[in-house]
């Protein structure tokens, strides 16, 4: 339990030892440790096995963009694979194992992959697991799945939350270094309101790992001290741990917060907010990402970027190694050395600026010395290298931005094509040096926020000296003979690099796509530029020339839970619920989601074995007595206005003009095309108001048409929408006995039908004056009445209907039962307006009125939409009665081949018919209308049913309409 | 026929739910009527006038509405405003539609809508988990419709940190979940 | 996505239900149409590679519908108007 390699300094708490298991091992660290710093102090370099030869990989770098330390936090449910080592905040209890190794991370069984090496190389997968066709299935891919993939999932639900959430600011500060905390600084003081997001857990960025002073003070402290006066500012949001992942339309941002992922549980709160964070304006302050140079062997466990061993040194206190060779092309590097030196540890420059170059290394499972190109063997358990640094461009690409090529710095810079509302500044924008980028986020900051309006003063800039800044682009040894290592991620090699260009991928998404360069989670923020640079220098270009592959969201991983947020299980979506909901509950009720509303599907009572005994006896009661359905789902709109009449009389088919007062009328809408896509009834209840009702699935599209009809097409008609589907609660009352029933609960309305005749309608009080609306229409062919009341009353009322009916031994009825007697009445309903079908299909042809421009209506009068030997809908029965009809069977004349020219219509809707005692159908048939009486050919081949039918009318009850008039 | 009774009882849509979380509350507002009032065409300055003499209340602006003691008219389209006040009898259009006397047109919302009145330190926090709007930054009457969690709503802020919530009566129990778990995610509890 | 709402200010998309071409704005009057202009109408719209505009409706909002005007190559949104007031624009009345 010894921490061998911590050393003096750095921000981290020593007063406090935290354990943590690493593969079953107990070790330690102090808080402000990340895992990767932990298990360096601890001496661990070993940390996980590549993606396709299972190399031994160590820690590489010591942020978001390490290609290497994956592992697997946490055990059980909770485990999650591909986190990255160095970006883990250390907690009490850690758990994290590594990953991608067969047996021990000592001896990967899967290390034999290495020596396949010369079978291994870019584009294998396509090359060798070409044929047999069928052995892709059965062999290949459970083989590739097998040994790739890198971490696994636990298989279990997640059992942390998550969420999403909103945010609003005129000026979000990507970025929390030097540069982004001097333009929150000026900007929050000036007034605006800033956001300043970092993905660390501790601002300063690079201050915090640097020796460098600001103002006077260490960078750390002055970074802190900036943090402490932006905390005190009420127009100033700190969010450490928040990734700025995406940079979307007109000024929206995606960001990742992790909230608990430092603590060893989430104590019940989301374990990580995904945020759309809105703002006016955007400044980038990214930062730059170290790369490495190509060299034999230089992914061996120890080898990591330079500036990767001065964060560790001088933030954790931690040695990465005793015997330190730093291995750069540019000054940078330089300083790590250095900082090695100042923490006494032994050290050897190798700077290719002056030809020294590292050609090869040994060391299997840590690197034990450094060839160089002199002859030298060096003993080292650790290499700092640096190819030099990129700025982190990626978020001022989302936009399709491509960015130029600097060769001051060996970077590509941000290109002037930024998304609207950005500006970006210190490294990222290509600014290398302490000083500068100080200044420039202070000049930006102030800038943005004077342009924003804020007026306060932006105070004084943090100064700093300016440390030199020299480059001499340096990218690969070439006189390595081992493989060197471009992408660790994706064990991609310069040899991989060059093969993919012999054999003709030329462009840069090509080769990325070929070779998986830059590809997986960590999308090549340390290999891109290698990767690109080689390819230039392969095909004798420019790196200019050459250009990146596109930059797109997220910018660093984002787990599927945060993206689902809440939007699980049951709180995948909202459910809509009817007043009588509780009262259908408590009385056995089945229900089904229809859209977003449960309905009541059918009422189960003691004795019944299955639905269909529901479903028969409450069909049954509607036929003979009385039954009662909560039909509060139908869409209803409220329509009012001088020129309400005329309005309806253009979005229905038929006419609505001379609708009397107190009366129903069924309608019919059309798409602007022709097609019907709406039925439903509108009531007249005053001259310029009506009621209007659609199918439940329409509700929402009816109404949306209709603005559109009032606003677009007529601006000037005197009519207002508004929905009232959840102010009504809606109870068709069908049967005989419905009349006898409602007349008790009516006040001083007389039912007769002289006086409340069929499609009447009117505005009463029930059960001893409570408003309410009476309406006499029928879905199921009986004396039928919809009664609407406040929902408030909706239970209620539900209950003194039944109490009311309790002398015609009224029955509930669910959608089932609803769905059987429209078909045995011959209603359409969804099945039958499925998008495709007209009014002369649904025999009601002579409804659509040719003497006004409805919508629609005039294109329904097309010749191909009114042929004769257009489909029609007809009602059929099984020729053998015992036989259940199918849904979705074709119809075929007798002895025709079973093919699509052969095709005479199809099956819509079917139900068994308790009052017939036999199988009922709908369908659409050609020349249906024509064809009463014939014999056809119900096929399905689906459900493996082939019988015969007769064509019937669709009216397999009451065909005259005399019970629902009676 | 005159022998059959049963009482009818108007029951809350939520069963007038109450919540305390940390110092939070969440309460069903089961006293306020809700009234939609559509301007007929041309008639914006005989509306104007109605509001100002029945109830003394400005017509709203698109974004903030105008308030007379326990009054509000809330615009909610160009044409339409919602007028709320609290009423408990199921009346409230009648009502409405008698003391505009033909200067708007009248529908009752009362049971279209659930209304929550949410306040308390955590208030802003937890909008900003399930509110695309900026609630911060609202001016206090500042009114709104959005979508919350899926659901449409529409959002008046009376207090600093007091907000009622509008969304269909329908949804209501969905909308309270959002609503709770929005405070549960954000109260130190 | 953000639309700049004439009345209500920027508003995310998410609030809104996008129609199409604002050409529907001009439907001829079927009483007096030729059979291809209705056709045209119903059928034919223009997918402009650069600026268009579309219809887009305030569904979660003011239930307004507007015209946006859009480039589809960025996005950028450059222009929005009540959808009502375009129509009368264009003449059209009762």
């Amino acid at each position: 339990m010894t921490q061998s390699h911590r050393i003096d300094g750095g921000q981290i708490d020593r007063a406090q030892t935290l354990k943590f298991q690493w593969n079953e091992k107990w070790l330690s660290g102090h808080p402000g440790d990340t895992l990767a710093s932990a298990l360096l102090a601890n001496g661990v370099k070993l940390v996980g096995r590549s993606f396709k030869y299972h190399r031994p990989r160590g820690i590489f770098s010591a942020g978001s963009e390490e290609p290497n330390a994956l592992v697997q936090l946490r055990k059980g449910a909770a485990q999650e694979p591909n986190t990255r080592a160095t970006t883990i905040e250390l907690f009490d209890r850690l758990y994290a194992t590594s990953q991608n190794h067969r047996g021990s991370l000592e001896w990967d069984l899967m290390a034999a992959n290495d020596l396949l090496t010369p079978f291994l190389s870019s584009g294998f997968y396509y090359k060798t697991f070409m044929w047999p066709k069928a052995f892709w299935e059965k062999l290949y891919e459970p083989a590739i799945r097998a040994s790739a993939g890198l971490g696994r999932l636990s298989g279990n639900p997640d059992p942390d939350h998550y969420d999403h959430g909103f945010l609003h600011c005129d000026l979000l500060v990507i970025g929390g270094g030097p540069t982004g905390l001097a333009a929150a600084l000026a900007a929050g003081r000036a007034g605006a309101r800033v956001i300043l997001a970092d993905e660390d857990f501790r601002f300063g960025g690079r201050l915090n790992c640097e020796t460098y002073e600001v103002s006077g003070q260490s960078g750390s402290g002055w970074a802190q001290a900036a943090v402490t006066e932006l905390a005190t500012l009420d127009n100033v949001r700190l969010m450490a741990r928040c990734t700025v992942y995406g940079a979307f339309d007109h000024g929206v941002y995606g960001a990742l917060e992790r909230k608990t992922d430092h603590r060893a549980t989430s104590g019940g709160k989301p374990r990580q907010i995904l945020w759309r964070i809105y703002t006016k304006r955007t400044l980038l302050a990214a930062g730059a990402i170290e790369r490495s140079i190509a060299f034999g062997n230089n992914d061996r466990p120890g080898i990591m970027l330079a500036g990767a061993v001065r964060t560790y040194i001088n933030r954790f206190g931690v040695a990465p190694g005793r015997e330190i060779a730093v291995f750069t092309n540019n000054a940078d590097g330089l300083r790590t050395a250095a900082d090695l030196r100042a923490k006494g540890i032994e050290v050897t420059e190798v700077d290719a600026r002056k030809g020294d170059m590292i050609v090869d290394t040994k060391g299997r499972k840590g690197v034990h010395s450094a060839i160089l190109s002199n002859g030298r063997t060096l003993p080292v358990d650790c290499i700092a290298v640096s190819g030099g640094w990129s700025p982190t461009v990626a978020l001022t690409c989302h936009h399709r931005g491509r960015p130029q090529w600097r060769d001051a710095i060996a970077g590509f810079v941000p290109d002037g094509e930024l998304p609207p509302g950005m500006s970006v500044a210190g490294a990222a924008n290509g600014t290398m040096t302490l000083a500068a980028c100080l200044a420039d986020g202070h000049t930006k900051g102030t800038e943005i926020a004077a342009d924003l309006g804020a007026t306060g003063a932006a105070g004084d800039a943090a100064t700093a000296i300016d440390e030199e800044f020299e480059i001499t682009p340096f990218w690969h040894v070439s006189q390595s003979r081992a493989r060197a290592w471009v992408d660790l991620q994706n064990d991609v090699t310069t040899k991989d690099v060059r093969q993919s260009h012999q054999e003709g991928f030329r462009s840069v998404e090509h080769l990325k796509r070929y070779t998986t360069l830059g590809m997986a989670t960590d999308q090549g923020k340390t290999a891109n530029v290698l990767g690109l640079a080689i390819m230039a220098e392969t095909a004798g270009k420019t790196i200019a020339e050459t250009g990146t592959t596109i930059f797109r969201p997220p910018y660093t991983p984002i787990s599927i839970g945060a993206l689902a947020g809440r939007a699980r299980g049951k709180d995948f979506r909202p459910y809509r619920l009817t007043p009588s909901h509780k009262w259908a509950e408590e009385n056995g009720a089945d229900f089904v989601e229809t859209g977003m509303w449960l309905r009541a599907q059918w009422f189960k009572q003691p004795g019944e074995k299955g639905w269909r005994d529901s479903v028969d006896r409450e069909a049954m009661a509607v036929r003979k007595s009385v039954g009662i359905c909560d039909v509060t789902t139908l869409g209803k709109i409220d329509i009012q206005g001088r020129d309400a009449a005329e309005f309806l009389n253009r979005v229905y088919a038929n006419p609505f003009l001379k609708l009397s007062v107190g009366k129903v009328r069924y309608g019919l809408m059309l798409r602007e095309d022709g097609v019907a896509y709406d039925d439903g009834t509108t009531a007249r209840l005053s001259e310029n108001h009506f009621v209007m009702t659609t199918t439940t699935a329409n509700a929402v599209t009816v109404f949306r048409n209709m603005e559109f009809a009032r606003q677009c097409l007529w601006p000037d008609l005197d009519v207002h929408l508004i929905s009232t589907t959840d102010g009504w609660a809606q109870f068709a009352v069908a049967g005989p006995n419905s009349r006898p029933l409602l007349q008790k609960i009516v006040d001083d309305l007389n039912l007769s039908n002289d006086s409340f005749p069929f499609m009447a309608c009117t505005e009463c009080t029930v059960f001893d004056g409570t408003p309410a609306r009476l309406f006499r229409i029928s879905f199921s062919g009986e004396l039928a009445y919809e009664i609407a009341v406040p929902a408030r009353f909706g239970d209620s009322v539900m209950r003194g209907l039944m109490a009311a009916g309790e002398e015609f031994s009224v029955a509930p009825y669910g959608t089932e039962a609803l769905g059987v007697l429209r078909i045995e009445k011959g209603h359409a309903a969804g099945n039958e307006l499925n998008g495709q079908t007209t009014a002369q299909n649904l025999g009601l042809g002579g409804m659509v009125s040719k003497k006004k421009d409805a919508i629609g209506s005039k294109l329904s009068e097309r010749t191909e939409m009114n042929r004769e030997d257009n489909l029609r809908l007809v009602g059929f029965r099984p020729k053998e009665r015992s036989v259940l009809l199918t849904a979705g069977a074709h119809f075929l004349r007798p002895g025709d081949p079973e093919d699509l020219a052969h095709d005479q219509g199809w099956m819509t809707s079917v139900a068994y018919s308790p009052e017939l005692g036999h199988s009922v159908g709908l369908g659409y048939l050609k020349r249906g209308n024509e064809r009463m009486g014939e014999t056809v050919r119900a096929y399905s081949p689906v459900r493996n049913q082939d019988i015969m039918v007769e064509v019937c009318s669709p009216h397999h009850i009451d065909p005259d309409g005399e019970r629902q008039r009676g | 026929m005159a022998e059959f009774k049963f009482s009818l009882s108007a029951k809350p849509i939520l069963g007038g739910v109450d919540l305390r979380i940390g110092d939070n509350q969440i309460k069903e507002r089961n006293d306020l009527a809700i009234v939609s009032v559509a301007t007929p065409l041309g008639g914006e300055n005989a509306l104007a006038q109605s509001l100002q003499d029945s109830w003394n209340l400005p017509l709203p602006t698109p974004t903030v509405a105008s308030q007379n003691s326990d009054t509000f008219a809330i615009r909610t389209a160009p044409d339409q405003l919602f007028l709320v006040f609290p009423h408990s009898q199921p009346d409230a259009e009648p009502v409405v539609a008698h003391r505009l006397s033909g200067t708007g047109y009248t529908s009752d919302q009362t049971d279209v809508w659930v209304v929550l009145d949410i306040r308390g330190p955590d208030t802003i926090a937890a909008l900003e988990r399930i509110c695309p709007l900026d609630a911060a930054h609202m001016p206090t009457n500042g009114s709104a419709r959005s979508i919350m969690e899926h659901m449409g709503t529409l959002i008046l802020r009376l207090e600093e940190r007091r907000f009622w919530l509008f969304s269909g009566s329908s949804s209501a129990a969905s909308f309270l979940h959002a609503v709770e778990t929005s405070f549960r995610n954000v109260a130190e509890a | 996505m953000i639309i700049d709402h004439p009345l209500l200010g920027p508003r995310d998309a998410a609030e809104f239900v996008v129609k199409g071409d604002a050409s529907l704005i001009d439907r001829p009057d079927g009483m007096t149409a030729t059979p291809q202009e209705l056709h045209d109408y119903a059928y034919l719209r223009d997918n402009p590679a650069g600026e268009h505009r579309e219809l887009w409706y305030h569904e979660q909002g003011d239930r307004s519908w507007l015209v946006v005007t859009r480039n589809t190559l960025t996005h950028a949104v450059t222009q929005v108007e009540l959808a009502r007031d375009v129509a009368r624009s264009r003449g059209r009345s009762r």
